[in-house]
């Protein structure tokens, strides 16, 4: 479980986030829908402990994000808008081993895991490509893999559809239905996109560094949408 | 474009110098290419050049695509030869031999760059460097950013590309300062920004500079100490025997 209280957060003096409570059960599916600007990358970065309250506390799994930002990352992956720029090797497969070999595994069960979530993602055609000569939505998948492959508990995904086309778009969502039902792992999706939250069970909308509404994806209406500057 | 543009000429070919341990390869490229600075007498040359015919041909590298390494520096060989001739003909031998001792580096380099994967050129390196520990520099800090810069060049020409034409499109064309200007200006912005998206991502996939295990793990065998031996044996005997 995923728990953040009373957080604030503030980029020098402009406050962008604006006492956040919100809770993330284990295995949940969440949209956090907001217009641009709304402060979505900025408390999605905090799950991970990419950034560290400035006021209040997000507690990931028992863990204070503030104490232990190793463990919190192991267990809270994240996927960027952009997949150009989250690739580090120029090779897929090696690209894929890296979180791997940052958190100390073995050759052989790095090789294996990552032959492993090649399949799983039906890439292994990728495995051996350059990472400049393949598709956004290839690099997207190489993205994803690389994240999976450290079997987090919790996977955070930043507008991921930004940069596909409708194809790759509806492959993506797919996939990450899949992950969640089928894997049981906990999703947080990021987007201002009304279509990206078709799977999500709850979603939670963000206005101006502010949560104007958490809950069933049900409840949510109309006027609510208007409210966080979306369009309906 | 792209083809162009991404490093590694990597092909996959059955010899064995695509089997030899990638850190040999770049110690013999140091070595050779120290050997063929070195050399002088054109009896050294005749046996070097053999030697390195010899080893193109045991790493069954493609000759055209040589050929094609050795095109950019045709108007450089050129440029030399010209000097040479205009300016003192009596020591053009000297000028052919220094055209001669390029294109023995090119082929050397290419060598090595024809038979070794990208990932084997940065594990090398890391494995290489590891007595800079001995300073405090960390030899996986260098290996992730020649990694980075591997991977990072190919998508600066990316966004410079999108760039001028999103601008192209707008302006027409791009000769005055002011319109460079607003080509590059972007650019940086473009580039700053992966850098901190870049950094972003590897602590998100917890990225430390010290690290115990590795994806891709090269290891020396017996082949490998042989090639060695028998490259320092010839090396001594150009410099010193011939
Ligand atoms: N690195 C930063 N430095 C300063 N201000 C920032 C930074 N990143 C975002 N902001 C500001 O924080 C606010 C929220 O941004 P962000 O979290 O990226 O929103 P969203 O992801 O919903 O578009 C914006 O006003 C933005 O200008
Ligand atoms: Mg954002």
């Amino acid at each position: 479980m995923i728990q953040i209280k009373n957080l604030y957060f503030k980029y020098e003096d402009e406050l962008v986030l604006n006492n956040i409570n919100l809770r993330l059960n284990d295995s949940s599916y969440t949209a956090i829908i907001g217009a641009n600007g709304s402060g979505k990358t900025t408390l999605a970065k905090h799950l991970n402990a990419l950034l560290l309250p400035t006021k209040g506390t997000v507690i990931v799994d028992e863990i204070d994000t503030k104490k232990d930002q190793f463990n919190v990352r192991k267990n809270v992956g994240f996927i960027f808008q952009s997949p150009e720029d989250q690739l580090v090797h120029s090779i897929v497969e090696e690209d894929i081993a890296f979180g791997l070999e940052n958190i100390g595994i073995e050759t052989d069960a790095i090789k294996n895991k990552v032959r492993t979530i090649l399949r799983l993602l039906n890439i292994e055609y990728l495995a051996k490509k350059n990472v400049n000569m393949i598709s956004a939505g290839q690099k997207q998948l190489t993205a994803l893999a690389g994240v999976l492959v450290m079997e987090p508990k919790y996977i955070v995904f930043d507008e991921p559809t930004t940069t596909l086309d409708n194809k790759n778009k509806r492959n993506i969502m797919g996939i990450i239905a899949k992950l969640n039902k089928k894997d049981k792992i906990g999703i947080i999706l990021v987007t201002n996109l009304l279509s990206d939250i078709k799977y999500a069970e709850n979603v939670v909308v963000m206005g101006e560094g502010k949560i104007i509404f958490n809950d069933k994806k049900s409840k949510l209406n109309k006027s609510i949408l208007k409210k966080a500057g979306l369009d309906v | 474009m792209f083809k162009k543009l991404t490093f590694g000429q990597y092909t996959y070919k059955n010899s064995i110098i695509h089997k030899l341990d990638p850190r040999i390869k770049i110690i013999t490229v140091v070595l050779l290419s120290a050997t063929a600075f070195l050399m002088n007498s054109y009896y050294k040359f005749a046996v070097f050049s053999l030697f390195i015919f010899l080893l193109m041909i045991l790493s069954k590298i493609n000759f055209s695509s040589l050929l094609r390494n050795l095109r950019p520096f045709f108007f450089m060989f050129l440029f030399i030869l010209l000097m040479y001739i205009f300016f003192s003909r009596n020591e053009l031998d000297q000028g052919i031999r220094t055209i001669w001792k390029f294109i023995l580096f090119i082929i050397i380099a290419s060598i090595l760059t024809f038979t070794t994967t990208i990932t084997n050129m940065v594990s090398a390196i890391e494995k290489l460097l590891i007595p800079l520990k001995m300073i405090k520099i960390n030899p996986r800090t260098i290996a992730v950013l020649i990694a980075l810069t591997i991977r990072f060049v190919p998508s600066l020409f990316l966004y410079a590309d999108r760039i001028r034409d999103a601008r192209l499109a707008r302006l027409g064309n791009l000769k005055t300062p002011k319109q460079i200007k607003l080509l590059f200006l972007p650019l940086i912005e473009r580039v700053f920004k992966s850098a901190s998206n870049l950094s972003d991502a590897m602590l998100s996939r917890n990225y430390t500079e010290k690290r115990t295990t590795y994806f891709n793990i090269i290891r020396l065998k017996y082949y490998d100490y042989i090639s060695l031996s028998l490259l320092l044996m010839f090396i001594l005997f150009i410099l010193r025997v011939v």
